[in-house]
């Protein structure tokens, strides 16, 4: 087995990673920070002190989470974020969040005023104690106690900020509600779209490439499952009775091929400059969301934890991505490339067909998964990467597949573009996907909070920047599978089946599986 | 990477399995099968028709599924069960299982008896006779149909009661074991010595951290605390360990596999676990009856659940790799620093089915093969005999491998191989049919066919990976903060020798 390691650099990244607490700086000054609950302490808002610095989110609550959307981009690109949304095929109501978002910016100026005001009155009563404090001082010397002094302040000023206290509690209130308002909508518009990426549903989207071909056969061909049961790879009736249907225990050479693909899939991918990662495989659910997935509902994919906010990652994309959740990264991190190997776990809810075949939807399997972060000027060019990476992977193998550019209505709201890749499966006689890679921009680092520090700042502000660093920006986050390994089973067993039963094991995963070129009923 | 696999006789196995369907045959052929629901009707027993068949269990229940318990022996050799009960510091009522078998036992019978009278009469109308003669059969007939049904709802309900206390009968334990708590577990033998080192030893963390292989603050964010993520090395390190368990193992004859790690929450009960309550170490899932395994005994013990097994096929011996998911609810202090007590980890597990007179010979092969694996990657270790009190309800005995952890400056568990005789097998349903019926019954068997016996089952950690992990960092670490990588892993590390900050 010939496994790299990697270099220096990268062993270092954790070390400078700059984590930001659980709970944001302003909650954790505040008086009252023991007798308040984190929930509510989650929602509050820190108005921005200091024109440098840029909100930041909160994330000590679960499900209470804010994205940071960018309102006003959305406000002046009205139109083609509409066209975008027709184009995705989502009901998100855009009129509404704008109509939202205007009020929430009218209320937050109000809160803004009132608390100004407040803070005058405030100043006024510092001045009036001073004076008395002063005064008190000179003719008594230090021995008054505290309670009195307040029936000597100008109760007329003491009304008037109380007044204003209550007035300000009461729309700081109003402020919280609207902007859960506005995000619980917001939060649903999808990403914006590639120019390049097809219009439409499924049928719409678009082969780029075709690579390979079918192989011939001089003998009726089998399927996977036929092949499997024959070989003794799998047993998904006695997992139905100990699990449910769609699970499955893999035997014998089945579970050897799974760790050489997993192994070879590994070597490749950290061979092109990836650190390798295993990941939690369950997460709390607002990771899920702010990746984009929804982890509760009727149809959700996702399982969760009976009496706890966590759930079973459906991709290690989720746990990836919350690998630099809430830092700011050095441009000089990035890229940050990772290949993650976990066990994925998907409900499934409403999959049914042929297409639910034996390995072809489980709830229950091996992927190992491509995640970079990079500056958002790079990633459509590491999007190039990523397929490519998946091409060379493929072609190795020997398999005969399609790159498609999916068609709108076909992408997640967190994509800006996808390729998945098809390949062919002559036992189920058609193509079926064994990978994705998609870019999602800024989707998601505005959700995590990830966001990087350029080196400069930009050549167009003439002004110097007070701080002298420039202003943090998203990353952008893309990802990628690697080799999800059931499909991949799929593929071998049916590309390279032998008229008598035997699998021929592609030259690539030999070395992997102790140099065995074949797997059949003596092996 | 050297992996034999293994030949035609294992490779035929799964197609030999005599798997029973979901619900019990009785249920299949009763004439109300689409109204009833499968609840109400997996708590049916069916009546003892022929004295060759044992009974069998309900499995399409979830929940309501019975034990084959041997009432009869408890009853027979009730001081030896109190005595064990006492030495396994267990608070089950066997006074009131005897008491509700008792009231079982003659309810059974009452009821046989009414269904007799039953039938009796249903047979009586069969002939010819009087108008008068009839209608009292009628009436007599409807009185006990009225009569039996009550009963039959009593004894269900009784069986309930009964079950739910005998469940929580122990293990009977193996002559050999200390009785008594933690303390009184035996060493049996101490393997190795321990690494003498010229400089001041760091713990697996600060290894790790110096290494980046680990990072457990985002996992606390990610996902919560004692979550992790391994990085770099440490995941090629977790590899190489399981790549190399599975193919030692399986050098040792055993089926390798996977396993669901879903399963459904009375696979986890029949395996002696509990996956309810305040203190349970089992993730359940939310609006199902599925819960995440904690081991991968649970789905291999699952392999064969409810199947007669030919005695050819034993034993049968599996290697598992799965994902592990435990609570771990109540854990705290210095234990659980690091990777020594976490919620997820990847373990291989060994799992054997056997004929109950060779399952101590199994145990043996056990532990000699958790010693040998642990012996070539250097460890000093301990094995010991567990004591009464610190065995699981399942295990008959248990061996556990307490490893030197250089760093943490104490032996910690590694490993722990117990055998469970037949007390898994009697929740599972796992049968097989002796080839001969025993020589000490003179009369010929109606069926030519000897009746089924419980198998019995074993189980054993082949690797454990993070605490594998915290031995090989502590152990093996150098004055510059490097690791070297033992021997035997280092095929299935790309030949490297070594885990340092350069490599």
């Amino acid at each position: 087995m010939k496994m790299g390691c990697l270099n220096g650099t990268t062993i270092s990244l954790s070390c400078l990673k700059l984590a930001f607490p659980s709970y944001p700086s302003s909650f954790q000054n505040l008086p009252f920070r023991r007798t308040i609950k984190p929930l509510s302490a989650a929602v509050q808002t820190s108005p921005a002190t200091s024109p440098s610095t840029t909100k930041v989110e909160d994330q000590g609550a679960r499900s209470h989470w804010k994205a940071a959307i960018d309102f006003k981009w959305i406000k002046d690109n009205k139109e083609a974020v509409a066209a975008n949304i027709r184009n995705r095929n989502s009901d998100v109501d855009l009129e509404l969040v704008l109509q939202l978002y205007d009020q929430f910016f009218n209320l937050q100026k109000e809160v803004e005023r009132v608390r100004g005001e407040r803070n005058a009155v405030a100043n006024k009563m510092k001045g009036k104690m001073e004076q008395f404090e002063r005064q008190r001082l000179i003719e008594e010397g230090a021995l008054g106690t505290q309670l009195p002094l307040l029936c000597l302040l100008d109760t007329r000023v003491l009304h008037a900020g109380k007044n204003l206290k209550e007035g300000l509690i009461a729309l700081e209130e109003d402020l919280l509600k609207l902007n859960d308002k506005l995000q619980l909508e917001a939060q649903r518009i999808p990403n914006m779209t590639h120019p390049h990426v097809p219009i439409g549903g499924e049928d719409s989207s678009m082969t780029t490439k075709l690579v390979g071909s079918a192989p011939e056969f001089s003998f009726p061909v089998k399927d996977h499952l036929e092949l499997g049961k024959e070989l003794c790879l799998f047993d998904f009736d006695t997992a139905a009775e100990v699990s449910g249907s769609k699970f499955y225990y893999l035997k014998n050479d089945a579970v050897l091929l799974e760790m050489a693909l997993v192994n070879w899939t590994l070597s490749e991918v950290m061979k092109r400059g990836f650190t390798p990662l295993t990941t939690p495989e369950l997460v709390r659910s607002s990771i899920v969301e702010k990746c984009g997935f929804q982890p509760r509902g009727n149809n959700t994919q996702v399982y969760s934890i009976e009496d706890s906010d966590q759930c079973l990652i459906g991709t290690a994309e989720i746990p990836v991505g919350g690998l630099h959740m809430d830092s700011i990264l050095a441009e000089t991190l990035l890229p940050l490339k990772y290949v993650a190997f976990s066990h994925c776990f998907r409900t499934e809810a409403g999959a049914a067909g042929s297409a639910t075949r034996g390995l072809y939807r489980v709830h229950q399997f091996s992927k190992v998964e491509m995640f970079i972060f990079c500056r958002s000027e790079d990633s459509e060019h590491y999007h190039e990467e990523l397929i490519k990476i998946e091409e060379d992977m493929f072609s190795s193998l020997g398999l005969h597949f399609k790159i498609l550019d999916m068609a709108s209505e076909d992408l997640g709201a967190p994509a800006y573009r996808k390729f998945d890749v098809e390949a062919w499966m002559p036992g189920l006689e058609r193509f079926g996907e064994i990978s994705s890679a998609s870019n999602c921009t800024d989707y998601q680092s505005r959700r995590l909070g990830i966001r990087y520090r350029p080196l400069e700042a930009p050549v167009a502000s003439p002004r110097k920047s007070k701080s002298n660093l420039a202003p943090p920006q998203f990353v952008h986050t893309l990802n990628a599978t690697a080799c999800a390994v059931p499909r991949m089973i799929i593929c071998l067993l049916e590309n390279y089946q032998q008229e008598d039963g035997s699998i021929l094991i592609p030259e690539p995963l030999r070395p992997f599986m102790g140099g065995r070129s074949v797997i059949s009923r003596k092996s």
